[in-house]
């Protein structure tokens, strides 16, 4: 009859109310019925009563000064926390920001200021009008060699 | 402020609980105050991370108990490069050793941090073994092995104070 006594954890267990609803209420059973098994239950009982008995002889008020003292420290810390925040965030922020900042104007002033579209140089026209002037004066000053490609191409 | 009043209301209705919880892990006044404190300062700054309709308790006996993990653990590096002790025992548990007389809770001193902590959770502070793995950060299988471990240690250790005592 030996295997079907619960073990000394299951009987712990049935103390503590932690066993499932069935297991539970066939060992409630076995001990009403099992002096042995209930003897062992008795012990274990009286383990947990002089515990408790133990914890309600030593139970103690909160020192004096002490929920004063968690108050004062509690807003030490706050203080500190938020320092340290800021402290901590300062360069994660403040690099980002200044970068903004600064892309910012960059844009802001070129979009204010922004130059004359470029006129585009008309090159053919310039050296055709070189090339007339030098033909219609070929001593002046002004007049460098020339010789054109396209001239050259042609000859 | 809002995390102004949040703060006073739970100094108010779980200050206290938050302190003994501490004060029976760390077994003084001294270690207890600074752990609730810290705790508390802790659920100031994540005050707008505490969902409504979840236990505070929970939340905060989860800050203590990663708080006192993590001191014990930052005690007991220091420990051993100052001290070099012949005992492997960190200074707070010596402490806890040193000023419990009861067999319980000098039986609750013997047992490593770990398991004291679900013990009192389970059987002090009434939590189930999915809230327990939720405040110590661990599975339900966890939570129940250990407090069978500790359990069992707890009874033998008890069982030894009281004869001694005897």
């Amino acid at each position: 009859m030996n295997e079907t006594h619960p073990s000394l954890e299951r009987i712990v267990d049935y103390l503590h109310g932690e066993l499932p609803p069935a297991e539970d209420a066939a060992i409630h059973a076995h001990l009403a019925a099992c002096p042995e098994c209930d003897g062992k239950r008795s012990d274990e009982l009286a383990i947990t009563e002089a515990l408790r008995a133990y914890a309600s002889a030593t139970e103690r008020d909160l020192p004096p000064g002490l929920a004063t003292k968690i108050r004062s420290t509690a807003v030490q810390t706050q203080t500190g926390t938020w320092q340290r925040f800021f402290e901590g965030l300062r360069p994660i922020v403040m690099v980002p920001a200044a970068a903004v900042v600064a892309l910012a104007i960059y844009i802001g002033y070129n979009s204010w200021h922004r130059a004359a579209a470029p006129t585009p140089i008309q090159a053919a026209y310039y050296v055709n009008n070189h090339a007339a002037m030098a033909a219609s004066a070929p001593f002046g000053d002004a007049a460098p060699p020339i010789t054109l490609t396209s001239d050259d191409a042609t000859r | 402020m809002e995390q102004q009043a949040f703060l006073e209301r739970a100094i108010e209705q779980y200050g206290k609980a938050t302190y003994n919880f501490a004060y029976r892990l760390t077994g003084n006044d001294a270690d207890a105050s600074d752990l609730t404190q810290e705790a508390f300062i802790r659920v100031f700054r994540a005050w707008q991370s505490f969902k409504p309709g979840t236990s505070f308790l929970s939340w905060i006996y989860r800050i203590v108990t990663n708080l006192y993990r993590d001191e014990l653990r930052r005690r007991k590096s220091r420990f051993y490069q100052e001290e070099m002790p012949e005992r492997a025992v960190a200074p707070i548990e010596e402490y806890v050793e040193g000023h419990l007389s009861e067999p319980v809770s000098k039986a609750l001193a013997d047992l490593a941090p770990e398991h004291r902590k679900i013990v009192l959770l389970a059987d002090v502070e009434g939590c189930s073994y999915q809230e327990i793995g939720q405040i110590v950060g661990c599975s339900v299988g966890t939570v129940r092995s250990r407090l069978h471990r500790a359990r069992g240690q707890l009874r033998k250790l008890v069982n030894r104070y009281m004869k001694s005592s005897s």
